[in-house]
């Protein structure tokens, strides 16, 4: 397994899935959609992946000794290594912006619990649709991206649109009460995503299983 | 026992039928699959890597089933798709150094001796190999895990026929051992007078003969024309099987 995610890095993984990867650091910026932030990394993998298409990826893969659904589960393990790296940057700097730029964030939600469970939540919608979409052709990426993508920055105009209602202030709010409340946010968001990667190797294993390369 | 065993292998496309293709290879010996363009020679050959799925059939390599056994075979075979290149930025040294992890079997001596053999700087990019670099690099990562069964698909072809030559007695030196097995699959019927001891014919997704290269050469003399004395060469055999003539 860890050699198939280093071949992943080393071999497969487009430069810019590390740039976008490393944008978890823009909940640092003052006032900006930091929903935003999911979607790059959306775009990073989308961009990898064309990569692969580019390089034969998936034909080095399935000629490796590894089973044909390995070449799925690769790819799973590179989204989930890319998306929780995202996910560990960033938390930091949500930390530390709550010290030095305590009046918030105007422009949508605050880097807080809730964000991070919503965050969660975008992640497997994209990669629900995304990665089984793909391996119906293991070739179409670029379908497989719009039809993810058009989801994932609706669930996220959404979560940004949702927290200037004065019912929901409560999800824009980095106090500790508040944030409390937001825990079952971000566990829901943990159940989903953790769920839903894994019905996405299955499902996608599955169609890959069909795929004449 | 045999290195490699196809029955019935069949693949419906729209349009075109690979039917029920059966043969098998022997240890220590070459094959060649020979057809015309189209005939469904790397479909075959994908259909036994599990590349494509087949419809029916069973692939059995070293006396056991390919499906059921999928990881411990393709310890023990190296395939070079002649027409696919792999991560043509990166450095030889870079895939070898990700390749080499997952083979149990894998010897960087003999790595590094087959390096040397054909010439290949580790230090050069995939894309800066010429056609015949590229399909000896390959070969060196299959002889490094130490690759029971070759499988080659059009390995000489854009190949200059020097290249081709030195690549065709190379593939004669490493089954003399009568461990190691070939199947390669080419419409350059010379490459066979040269090195195959067995021939796989398929015309329009369909097997015409598979047989050792003598029996297989009389097998078409029906094709023979009455002032022909001797066998036909492949080349005869393939054009006087295939010859359409255009009513335009």
């Amino acid at each position: 397994m860890f050699d198939l995610l280093y071949k992943e890095l080393r071999l497969a993984a487009h430069p810019n899935l590390y740039i976008f990867t490393l944008l978890g650091v823009l909940v640092i910026v003052p006032a900006y959609p930091y929903g935003m932030v999911f979607l790059f990394s959306c775009i990073g993998v989308y961009i990898t992946f064309m990569y692969g298409r580019e390089t034969n990826d998936i034909y080095y893969t399935a000629l490796l000794p590894v089973r044909k659904r390995d070449t799925v589960k690769a790819k799973c393990m590179l989204i989930v290594l890319a998306q929780m790296t995202q996910l560990l940057i960033s938390l930091p700097f949500a930390i530390l912006r709550t010290h030095i730029l305590p009046e918030g964030n105007p422009a949508g939600i605050e880097a807080n619990v809730a964000y991070y469970g919503f965050g969660l939540i975008i992640y497997a919608i994209f990669n629900v649709i995304f990665l089984p979409q793909f391996f119906k052709t293991a070739y179409k990426a670029g379908k497989a991206f719009l039809l993810a993508l058009i989801p994932a920055t609706f669930a996220v105009v959404l979560m940004e649109v949702i927290v200037h209602f004065p019912k929901f202030t409560w999800l824009d709010s980095v106090e500790s009460g508040s944030m409390l409340r937001q825990l079952p946010i971000l566990a829901v968001g943990a159940a989903v995503y953790i769920i839903g990667i894994n019905i996405v190797y299955r499902v996608s294993a599955k169609h890959f299983e069909q795929v004449d390369l | 026992m045999n290195a490699l065993s196809v029955q019935g292998l069949t693949k419906h496309y729209p349009g075109f039928t690979l039917d029920s293709i059966t043969f098998s290879l022997p240890r220590g010996r070459v094959m060649g699959l020979i057809g015309s363009n189209g005939a469904g020679k790397t479909t075959t050959l994908k259909s036994l890597l599990n590349l494509v799925h087949p419809d029916s059939g069973t692939i059995e390599m070293f006396g056991k089933s390919f499906l059921e056994n999928e990881e411990n075979c393709k310890q023990n075979i190296g395939v070079v798709l002649g027409e696919i290149d792999f991560y043509d930025q990166k450095k030889l040294d870079t895939v070898t150094a990700v390749t080499k992890r997952f083979y149990s079997k894998w010897d960087e001596k003999a790595y590094e001796k087959y390096l040397e053999m054909f010439e290949l700087d580790p230090q050069k990019r995939v894309k800066d190999l010429s056609t015949g670099m590229r399909v000896k690099y390959m070969l060196a990562l299959a002889l490094s895990h130490n690759a029971k069964l070759l499988i080659l698909d059009e390995p000489t072809s854009g190949l200059d026929p020097v290249s081709r030559d030195d690549l065709l007695g190379l593939f004669r030196k490493l089954v003399k051992d009568g461990e190691r097995s070939i199947l390669f699959s080419t419409h350059i019927t010379s490459d066979l007078e040269k090195c195959a001891d067995d021939i796989t014919y398929i015309k329009g997704g369909k097997l015409l003969k598979s047989a050792e290269k003598s029996a297989f050469i009389k097998h078409f003399d029906y094709l023979k024309k009455p002032d022909e004395k001797t066998g036909l060469s492949l080349e005869e055999i393939m054009i006087r099987t295939e010859r359409r003539s255009y009513d335009v």
